[in-house]
């Protein structure tokens, strides 16, 4: 039984598609499907989603894209980490980490 | 490295948008194809896992829509179609986009015009290095005026001053120059040592002028303009060869100045300033000053400064009276060039403004008529989710297409119109040759259509965008669309129109009906039928050397007497209505037996007070007052029994005759004037002649004594003739007689109708001007009645018609009509006449004979504007009475 899908929370996004990416080069729908499946199925990624988010971190030179062949052979377009893009990932690991642990802070506080 | 992969995908986006597009499509059908595969996989059927597949995707178009959002450049791409779909409404109107466009050219061009000249008088910084701290010093005098500086003051501020690092006097007057390639009648200036110091500045040949240059008895040295070196010397690159004889003496050339040094104007040579000793007068006000601030040091510091010098001398000099300075005064030296200009130039640039503000009120009205009909595609829009900002973005960028084409044409426009403005300019505007469509000129041009974009996009789109657009749709299915605010807003516009152009208008009947008074100013003398012929011979001291200089002109005016067609010839020291006009200075009412020996015992004369007078100081001869039929009112002129030898002679004004000797008879009186030319001589007055208004027609008579030519000779005069014969006959038998009889004197000749028509200048000028604002705005503001009073009529067609249906006679139709027009039109006069009444107030100092509140002027203006707009309001109006209720109520 997965957890109830939640909305994603702004700027989580880009580090979970960064993060996702560590694996290896992956097409749109892997990125998806890894992020469903690595957040144990909280966040579903949907494609009005994905799609602008995947070009704009494109155009940022965060990730780079290649056509390639997909396990059924067929055409697709496929998302590789760069070195900046490694790079943004630890930035943005670091800032998820000061706002999740402000958060908790603050859940916490009587 | 990122920024470079920015730039990369930018450019990929905006260049090959096509491929971009192509790539993306494939990915999201690629998308969807796997997604249908994993469900197939999971194990849907083919059918349901294509549509699960799709929901999932949410909408192919979205996506990709979602996507292009996102990419860099996105905002240029919607600029881009905005654009396309602005030109496309333009075109869609054509007779109104050129309307508009015409009518954003003719303001922004006649503003940009008149900025210019603005701009290159008023604002354009002198062209010296650290130009704002050079500055202008005068003496105030005891009427609180600024004159000029006398050497031994001049002296004082110099050497007691802690506020300039140099200051330097130097004055202006016309000699005859031979020596170059031929005699000219020339601007020389004498200078004081320092004087390029001031200005920052040096020969760009030569050498500047040092200290020996100046000390008394010095070899004549003279710098010169490089006009003047390319022209008259042929541009040498040796300057030991040329000399140059400059009012009888020879001037060695050690300096030519840089190409764009033109200080004071006009001038061509600079001479060093008292090479046969400084004249020890504390009241003879022969120069100007500049001076460059030093440091740190304000203009009101340096005021002060000057100012306890000026009192000091003031308090301490033993020659008092009226003409000893009693203050002194700093002022940026650019303020005192353009101080007399200032206040004409301003007047037309609001003026213009004012025309600015009529045209774009004709352009919004047009602009908001168009919006009504454009409602419909509003609401479509929003209904398909377009937000407000989106659809007032879309308006400014219309307004902006149409002001940027309409400020390019116009700025075409001020290129040819600030040529006729210089050609029209008055003579005496300074700094004319500045005036220029520089590149400040053009950012003006820009910033101003911009300005006038913003204002005209952000209201029509507010005006279009607010309230429910759902009505729009509505009201637009039945044909009335968003009629009643919009003509509200109409009516408001062309009420303000009006009020704008009764201003306008207003101010040009002032200035017209000012310089139809000046016109009417009887001048005291005749102008039509006179040559004019300007001559300078050297300046002597020696009295043996001057009579020869009267002999010279006695001998000229007898053969100028010969020319065929010539029936008198005249003299006199200045002509009336140049220049700064005769000079003036205080006489003293004495008998021979008081007339002191030497110039020294002079100052004592000036102790009983009841002595003293004061007046102009003209030399001429009999012919002159013949020339220009200035009456004899009692005694008698010149004659042949004045010669050098008898006792001298003077003619007095009327004016001066009433002031100076009421209740008297001046004749027989005998007065000491020789401060003005040196001669001890007592004058005996024999005759009174008519006023003239010698400085200018606006300026009132001044007292004059006239002394004889022929007794008191001078170096430079101006010849007139009064001859029925062609003047360009008259001209050169006149310059073949001085070319006979001196060769090295050049002559400057006019008509002396020119010299009175260029003393009208500046009013001509102004009144051609705004005149010209007037009724352009006249003419928009009757097109803006006309325009919202026909859109109203036409959006009233069905109205109109059910009421003829019921009963409604033509004439009702009309009067309904007429009066929601006039209505409005008594709205913006009623503001007009406040507005001007508040605003003619700062332009009385440039009226003559008129006052800023003129009835005449008002009323007829409020009539003619009423005239107007009320004929704009009844072609409409009497359209409306020929509606056929039947057509009307079947419309649309």
């Amino acid at each position: 039984m997965s957890p109830e899908p939640t909305s994603l929370l702004q700027g989580t996004l880009d580090l979970l598609i960064l993060k996702s990416l560590i694996a290896g080069e992956m097409h749109g729908l892997g990125i998806s499907r890894r992020i469903q499946q690595i957040t144990s199925g909280t966040f579903v990624v949907k494609p009005g989603s994905l799609f602008p988010a995947l070009h704009r971190m494109e155009e940022e030179g965060w990730i780079s894209a290649f056509w390639g062949e997909s396990e059924n052979n067929r055409r697709a377009k496929y998302y590789r980490l760069t070195k900046a893009g490694t790079k943004q990932l630890e930035v943005e690991t670091k800032r998820w980490g000061r706002v999740s642990w402000a958060i908790a802070q603050a859940l916490q506080a009587s | 490295m990122p920024l470079l992969v920015k730039a990369r995908s930018f450019l990929r986006n905006f260049f090959s948008s096509r491929r971009v597009e192509a790539d993306l499509d494939q990915e999201v059908h690629a998308h969807l194809e796997m997604l249908t595969e994993e469900n197939i996989r999971a194990g849907m059927p083919p059918e349901e896992a294509r549509r699960a597949a799709r929901i999932e995707l949410g909408g192919i178009e979205q996506v990709r829509e979602q996507v292009r959002e996102e990419r860099l450049g996105n905002w240029l791409h919607s600029v881009l179609s905005d654009c396309r779909y602005g030109l496309r409404q333009l075109r869609k109107n054509p007779g109104a986009t050129a309307v508009m466009v015409f009518t954003l050219a003719l303001a922004i061009g006649a503003t940009t015009a008149i900025f210019s000249v603005v701009y290159g008088v008023l604002l354009r910084p002198l062209p010296y290095p650290d130009a704002n701290r050079i500055m202008a010093v005068f003496e105030v005098n005891s009427t609180g005026g600024r004159s000029h500086l006398a050497d031994p003051n001049f002296d004082d501020f110099r050497d007691q001053n802690r506020s300039f690092q140099t200051i330097a006097k130097y004055n202006g007057y016309v000699v005859s120059v031979s020596g170059a390639s031929q005699p000219t009648r020339t601007t020389v200036a004498h200078v004081s040592p320092d004087f390029l110091k001031v200005f920052g500045t040096q020969p760009v040949i030569g050498r500047d002028f040092s200290a020996d240059d100046a000390k008394k008895g010095a070899g004549p040295t003279v710098l010169v303009s490089y006009g003047y070196w390319r022209q008259n010397l042929k541009s040498p690159q040796d300057l030991s060869q040329p000399h140059l004889k400059i009012d009888g003496a020879i001037y060695s050339v050690i300096g030519v100045l840089p190409a764009g040094f033109h200080f004071p104007a006009d001038v061509d040579l600079w001479l060093p300033a008292d090479l046969e000793g400084e004249n020890k007068s504390r009241t003879s006000h022969n120069y100007n000053a500049v001076g460059r601030l030093r440091d740190g040091v304000s203009v009101e510091q340096a005021n002060q400064d000057i100012s306890a010098i000026a009192r000091r001398i003031h308090e301490t000099s033993s020659e008092q009276g009226d003409y000893l300075l009693k203050d002194g005064i700093v002022v940026p030296l650019q303020d005192s060039i353009t101080g007399k200009a200032r206040s004409g130039l301003l007047v037309l640039l609001g003026a213009v403004g004012f025309l600015l503000l009529v045209a774009c009120a004709n352009v919004a009205n047009l602009l908001l008529a168009q919006a009504s009909v454009r409602n419909r595609e509003l609401a479509i829009r929003t209904a398909l989710g377009a937000a407000r900002a989106r659809l007032i973005r879309q308006f400014l960028t219309e307004a902006f297409l149409l002001s940027l084409v309409g400020g390019g044409l116009g700025l075409l426009g001020a290129f040819w119109g600030v040529a006729g403005l210089v050609g029209l300019a008055p003579q005496n505007l300074p700094r004319l040759d500045n005036v220029s469509i520089s590149i400040p000129v053009l950012v003006f041009a820009f910033l101003l259509s911009a300005a006038v974009a913003t204002g005209l996009g952000a209201f029509t789109a507010v005006r279009a965008t607010s309230g429910d657009v759902r009505l729009g749709l509505e009201e637009g299915g039945r044909g009335q669309a968003g009629s009643q605010g919009s003509q509200r807003v109409g009516r408001v516009i062309v009420a303000a129109q009006i009020a704008i152009t009764l201003v306008l208008v207003v101010g040009a009947g002032l200035f017209g009906r000012s310089l139809m008074k000046v016109l009417e100013v009887n001048p005291g003398f005749r102008v039509d039928k006179i040559v004019t012929m300007d001559v300078a011979l050297p300046w002597m001291e020696d009295p043996k050397a001057k009579a020869g200089q009267g002999i010279f002109f006695s001998n000229l005016i007898d053969r100028l007497k010969q020319i065929p067609g010539v029936r008198k010839v005249g003299a006199i020291s200045g002509l009336p209505l140049e220049g700064d006009g005769l000079p003036d200075g205080m006489f003293v009412l004495i008998t021979q037996n008081e007339v002191p020996k030497t110039m020294d015992g002079f100052g004592a004369l000036f102790q009983p007070k009841e002595r003293l007078g004061v007046a102009d100081f003209g030399v001429a001869t009999d012919g002159y007052f013949q020339v220009l039929g200035i009456p004899l009112i009692r005694g008698r002129i010149f004659d042949e029994r004045d010669g050098p030898n008898s006792p001298h002679v003077a003619v007095i004004s009327e004016s001066l005759a009433r002031e100076r000797w009421p209740n008297q008879d001046p004749i027989g009186h005998t007065i000491e004037f020789g401060n003005m030319d040196g001669d001890l001589r007592l004058l005996t007055i024999v005759g009174i002649v008519g006023d003239t208004h010698e400085y200018g027609l606006d300026a009132p008579p001044r007292p004059t004594v006239y002394v004889n030519l022929f007794q008191r000779p001078r170096s430079a005069i101006t010849l007139t003739m009064l001859s029925d014969a062609d003047t360009r006959l008259v001209t050169s038998a006149a310059r073949g007689i001085l070319q006979d009889l001196n060769p090295e004197i050049p002559a400057r000749f006019r008509t002396f109708s020119q010299v009175y028509s260029a003393s009208l200048g500046s009013r001509r000028f102004n009144f051609i001007l705004i005149g010209f604002f007037g009724i352009t705005a006249l003419l928009l503001a009757t097109a803006g009645v006309f325009g919202v009073m026909a859109y109203s009529v036409s959006r009233r067609t069905r109205e109109i018609g059910v009421r003829v249906a019921l009963g409604a006679g033509s004439g009702d139709v009309l009067r309904m009509i007429l009066s929601q027009g006039l209505r409005t039109i008594f709205i913006g006069v009623a503001i007009g006449i406040a507005g001007s009444l508040a605003l003619t107030r700062t332009v009385e100092s440039l009226l003559f004979g008129v006052t800023a509140t003129d009835p005449l002027t008002f009323g007829g203006v409020t009539l003619l504007l009423v005239g107007a707009a009320l004929l704009a309001c009844f072609i409409p109006a009497r359209r409306a009475t020929k509606v056929d209720p039947m057509v009307a109520l079947r419309y649309e």
